[in-house]
This record gives structure tokens, sequence and C-alpha cells, in this order.
């Protein structure tokens, strides 16, 4: 197996714009994921029934579906329902929507986490649901949920892969087009491993860093 | 929006595609199983090589796309002098290899969820180390874990949708082809969708079952 | 009638500060005179079980309750109510004169709205038997939290007063320590501090040195003895017969859910009728008269 370095040496351009496009659709559907996540927990937790039950079955079929099925009920099903997406909006989006389930149900977990004395003390002193939430729960959860939130990001991370199969022109697709246009298959893909591996490894070094930081405050936890 | 007649004429047709999807994601659970065992113990290796190996194996397993590792395989088999491996073996390897480095960390929780005193009583009565394996750590391990092992099931049927990539017509593929030939992409998606819910929906709430039995008999 | 007795919210704010520093003087809407809480007729079940059955209680202003009973005799349940931390389902409380917790309307009682429920029991203070402070902040985070997101008072005021009520519970060289480095006695005084920075009329304490160690006890009972001795009005459910004798302006004694006498400390711990409150005294003197073995 020969290696010839200039294969990627000459497109330097186009890898690095992939690298950009990743990252983007990445970050994006990591922030739009968080914030539909959040927002679907807070309803679980506090709506009433009729707000728990229709997102119950939407979170369950969205766990049930691969996310290349939703990719393409959003690019190709979506202009049948009047939204024609680019393929990148569409991919933040079923990045973003698929990532919510998951993350909605970390924060589930967190906000039951937190004991209820410390809420009904709140209560008590005239502090509101929703500051109670910011100032109470969240920044508490974190510690605990933080772990589970980078592997999801991580988990992000690697599907922004299948955005190339909606022609979305990232890291995997850039990559496999010079493997097919210079027959370096194997090369090329061994060089797209270890761009990934480095993403992945460098997201939950952060997190890890994260973690001691933010978990500082909590040594010893009381109750 | 609807269209009943063709939904009525696609559907056997997605219905043998399933047939596919469950027969690479139950290959791939039993071989992803084995390799599983045995990159578990050698994360609990009191050898630190071997703990590096099996870190390494689940790092680079686990820290991959699965749609980068099924390309990867599926050029690479060729130049190792395997060049007519049919998509389903490629498929089937991919999987497995994936699948592995997440059932290792799963039995790895199992193995260590065992008291250590029933592997000294084991080990005075002259069992040896494959022995205590396979009679003693993996049955209980397999109880413990089983309802993770389950949602492993649901992922691996999901994550079964990338094998189009090695040519493998599984389900995804062929509701991707009947969509080109029909441009009904909003009801064979939904189809498609529904396929997998018929699956996944019953084995979550296994899993879901699992999980609840074992907490009271554990608790 | 119920729009006399709960003001809207437009007069709520500006009044709080100024009714407060004028408690001294007798107040033009209450009075002296006026109890600070009313029970009549409070009952609360779970399910089929009555936990609470007819409650008649008054408490004037600088009074001391001690409400004393068996475990599970409701008397946990009662205070929380008066925080409407239970919703009581019968009767009516009233803090101050406002109906707590539920308005009237065509269709019968609804809960009132969260906003009105905290304009009613912004001046009710509580105290829990497992402190509630909250891990993330430090003892003065948590004293300053209301201040700053309630009361919206500036960063530099709500220090000031935060760090004014830890000196009040002999805890301002602890400001900076976040309460898992606190002894239980010590989180204690910071939750004190923390309700008692909100200038309550009213201080609730839901056995507050239960959960603590006994060489801890003291210090606690120590804060809210000063705390009596000012004049604050206290209801406190707790099972230091010690302190309710010295401390209390009255005693209520509860079990399975109706109040079976009540008194000054005097009649309940030296003259009591009732039998079921001599078993519980009875109880009380044998799980702890250790020198009566010695005795015997």
């Amino acid at each position: 197996m020969t290696f010839d370095p200039s294969i990627f040496t000459d497109h330097l351009g186009d890898i690095g714009s992939g690298f950009l496009v990743t990252l983007g659709t990445w970050s994006s559907g990591v922030v739009l994921g968080l914030a539909l996540g959040m927002l679907i927990a807070v309803a679980q937790v506090f709506g009433n029934r009729f707000v728990r039950a229709p997102l119950r079955v939407f979170i369950e079929l969205i766990r049930s579906t691969p996310f290349l099925v939703q990719l393409f009920l959003v690019y190709y099903g979506g202009p049948s329902f009047g939204i024609s997406l680019d393929p990148i909006p569409a991919g933040i989006l079923g990045l973003g929507v698929y990532g919510s389930v998951y993350f909605a149900e970390i924060f589930r977990t967190g906000f039951e986490s937190v004991a209820r004395g410390q809420l009904e003390a709140a209560d008590c002193l005239g502090i509101t649901r929703l500051q109670c939430i910011w100032r109470i729960q969240v920044p508490q959860m974190l510690v605990m949920i933080l772990p589970a939130l980078v592997n999801m990001v991580t988990v992000l991370c690697k599907e922004t892969a299948v955005l190339s199969i909606i022609t979305i022109p990232e890291l995997t697709m850039v990559l496999t087009g010079i493997g097919s246009e210079t027959f370096a298959f194997v090369e090329t893909l061994l060089m797209l491993c270890i761009g990934y591996l480095i993403l992945v490894e460098l997201c939950s070094r952060l997190g890890m860093l994260l973690e001691t930081r933010v978990g500082r405050f909590m040594s010893r936890q009381p109750r | 929006m609807f269209d009943w007649p063709l939904l009525q004429q696609n559907a056997p047709l997605l219905l043998g595609a399933l047939w596919v999807t469950l027969q690479v994601s139950i290959a791939a659970l039993v071989f992803g199983f084995v390799i599983g065992i045995v990159v578990g113990s050698l994360r609990l290796s009191p050898i630190p090589l071997l703990r590096r190996l099996g870190g390494a194996y689940i790092f680079v397993f686990r820290g991959i796309p699965l749609l980068v590792q099924l390309l990867f395989i599926y050029y690479f088999l060729p130049r190792v002098g395997l060049p007519n491996v049919s998509p389903t073996v490629a498929a089937i390897i991919g999987l497995s290899l994936a699948a592995g480095a997440y059932i290792a960390e799963i039995m790895r929780g199992g193995f260590l969820a065992i008291p250590g005193g029933q592997l000294e009583a084991a080990g005075l009565l002259g069992m040896s180390d494959a022995q205590m394996l396979m009679r003693i750590r993996v049955p209980q391990a397999v109880r413990l874990t089983l309802p993770a092992l389950v949602n492993e099931m649901i992922l691996l049927i999901k994550a079964s949708s990338l094998v189009s990539v090695v040519g493998l017509a599984d389900l995804t593929r062929t509701a991707q082809n009947l969509a080109a030939s029909d441009y009904m992409f909003v009801q064979d998606y939904l189809m498609l969708a529904g396929f997998y819910c018929l699956i996944n929906v019953p084995l979550a709430y296994a899993a879901s079952l699992l999980e609840r039995s074992l907490k009271e008999r554990t608790a | 009638m119920n729009s006399l007795l709960i003001p809207g919210g437009n007069v709520a704010a500006p009044t709080r500060e100024t009714t407060r520093e004028s408690l001294d003087e007798p107040m033009k809407t209450n009075g002296d005179q006026s109890p600070v809480l009313t029970l009549s007729q409070v009952g609360k079940s779970f399910g089929n079980l009555r936990v609470l059955k007819g409650i008649d209680l008054q408490v004037q202003r600088s009074e001391v309750v001690c409400l004393i009973g068996p475990s599970g005799s409701g008397k946990s349940t009662l205070l929380r109510s008066m925080a409407f931390l239970e919703e009581y389902d019968e009767g009516e409380i009233r803090i101050e004169g406002q109906l707590l917790g539920w308005q009237d309307t065509d269709k019968g009682r609804r809960r009132a709205p969260q906003s009105q429920i905290n304009q009613v029991r912004r001046n009710v203070g509580m105290v829990f038997q497992q402190f509630n402070l909250w891990p993330h902040m430090t003892a003065l985070g948590n004293v300053c939290e209301a201040l700053r997101r309630v009361r919206k008072l500036s960063a530099d005021e709500a220090k000031k007063r935060g760090m004014a009520m830890l000196d009040k519970v002999g805890l301002a060289h602890k400001a900076e320590t976040y309460p898992a480095q606190l002894s239980g006695g010590q989180q204690q005084r910071v939750a004190i501090a923390r309700a008692l920075a909100m200038e309550p009329h009213i201080m609730l304490f839901d056995e507050p040195t239960s959960a603590l160690d006994p060489e801890l006890v003291g210090e606690v009972l120590q804060v809210m003895k000063t705390l009596a001795k000012e004049g604050m009005t206290m209801v406190v459910v707790t099972h230091e017969m010690g302190f309710a004798a010295q401390v209390a302006d009255s005693v209520i004694f509860l079990d399975q859910g109706e109040i079976v006498a009540r008194g000054t400390p005097q009649q309940i711990f030296h003259n009591a009728e009732q039998p079921r409150l001599q078993q519980f005294l009875q109880n009380y003197l044998d799980r702890n008269a250790f020198w009566q073995d010695a005795k015997a």
C-alpha cells in the first residue's frame, strides 16, 4: 500500500471547506437539539397530560426510527408540506430534531434528580417556576447530566457523516469524492477515520474538563 | 396525499426488505456479542497491555461514524485479497465490529457487577479462567445486561439503515428505490418509518419490562 | 368579599417594605389585635385518609405556638398547609386576613394563580427539617437569591442584608462556604437566615432539629429562642419538649389529625387531662429518662 500525500495536499481547499461544513452543521444541530430538548423536557416535567401524551409519542417515534429515515422525511418529504429546504438547513433541522429527544430524556432525568425540598424552599420564598428552573434546577442537574450530554454531542458529531447521503458537502462527502476521483479509497477513508477520531476525542476531552470545572462545588452532596 | 393502491402494492416489497434488515441486524448482534465478550474481558484483564488493547478497540470503533466504517470495510477487503465479498457479508462485518465495541462496554459493566467472591470460590475449586468466563461470568452478566442488550438490538436495527452504502437492498434502500420511481416521498418514507417502529417499539417496550423485572429481583 | 381580601398586584409591591419598617406602630389595615394567621375548619385528605380534621387555630402577633404530637398525627401536614405546600381541601387559612391558596369562583373553589399565592404568603418564612439549601450556591448566595430575584434588590443591597442575616445566626464568617462544607446545624442556621432575609411576619419551622446530630441541636434552638425574644411570630413543629416548655406561649397537641389539647406549656406538660396526651408525654419521658433507669 503506497501512500501519496499529494492526494490531500492537492485538495486542501476542499477538505478545509468540508471540515467547516461538518463543524457548522454539527454545532448548529447541537444548539437546535439542546434548545428543543430543553423545551420538550420542561413541557414533560411541568405540562399536563394533554401536553405530555403527544410528546411521548413523538419521542418514541424519533427513537424508533433511523436518523437517515428522518433525514429523508425532512429533505424529500418536506416539499409536500410546503417546506422546501436546501440540503444544509434540512440537515441541521434533522440533526436538531433527532438530538432533541435524546437531550430531552437527559434533561428530564436531570430535573427529577433535584430534591423536591429545594423547590419547596424556593416556592416559599416567592421564586417563580422559571427562575427556579434556571437558577436552581439547571445548574445542579448540569453536573449530573454533563457526561450524558457530552456523549450525545459526540453521537451527533458522528451522525453528521450521514448528511453526505443528502448531498451535503461535509467531510465524508468531500473525502469519498476525492477517493473516487483518485481511486485512493483506502487512504482517503483512513484519513477520514482519523479526522473523526480526533474530533470526537477533542469533544469528550473538553467535556471532561468542563465536568471537573462544574463539579467542583459538589464535592459532597447534602441530603 | 395518500395513494392507497400504491401503498398496498409497495408494502409487500418493504416487508421482504424488512427480512434483510432483520437478518443483518441479528447476525451483527450475535457476532458483536462474541466480540463484546472478548473485548469486555480484555478491558478487565490484569495485564495492562491487554487492557490497552481492549480500550483501543472501543475507542476506534465507537469514535468513527458507522457510515465511514462501512465504506472503509467495503473498499478495504478487496485490498487485502478478498475481492468478491458479497454486500451482505461486508454489511455484517461492519455492523458486528461496531456493535462489538458497544457490547464490550455493556459486558464490562455486567462483569463488574458480579461479586468477586464468586470468582475466588470458582478459582479455589480449580476452574480455569476460560471455564470461569463461560460458566460463571457470562451467564450472570447476560442476565444483568439483558435490557441493555435489547436496546443494543434496537440501535443495530436503526444503524443497519446505512448498509445500503455497500449495496445491500435493506429496508431503507428499498424504500428509497420505490420513492425514486413513484415520487411519493412522504408516503413511502412514512411507511418506511412505520416498518422500523413495528420492530423497535415492541423491542423498546420489552427492554423497559426487562429492566423493571431486573430492578425488582435485585432490589 | 373576595376581592377585598385579596388586593390586586398593583398595590402589592411597594407596600411591603413600608409595612415591615413600621411594624412597631399599630398597623392600619390589620391592627395589632388581629391575628397573623387564622385557620378555620381546615381539613385535608390523601385519598380516603383524612389527615387533618376541622382544625381551628389563631396565631397572634409575636406569639410562639408549638405543635406537638406523635408521628403521623398530621402536624407537619398542618404546618405545610400554612405555606400552601400542601393543598388543604376544606376550610380556610388566612394570613393577615388574606385567603391562602384558593379563590372562590362561580364554579366553586379553584386554586388561585401562583402569583396570587406568592402574594399572600410573601410574609411567611419556612424552615424545613432537611434544610433544603441549594447546594450549588454559597451560604450568602442562598440568602441573597430571593432578595435579588424576588425583591429585585441590587447586588450590593442584597449582599449587605444577606451578610446582616448571616451575622444574626452567627455565620457571617461562613458566607462564602458551600452547604456541603457546613455542619447540619450550620446549614439549618443558614436556612433560617435565608427565610429571615425576606422579613417575614411569621416563621414556620417544620421539625427544624430532627435531622441534626444531638450535639448540633442546641445552636439551632438558640437562634430560634433569640428570634422568639425579639418578638417574631412563630409556629414550630417540634419533638423538643424542653424548647416548647421554655419558649412557647401556647402548645397544641395533635393526634390523628385533630387538635386534642391546647393550652399554655404549664397546662399541657404539667396538668394534662386528656388520656392521649398523657400517653404521648409518658412515652416521651420513658424514651428520654435514662436517669430513672439508674435509680431502678
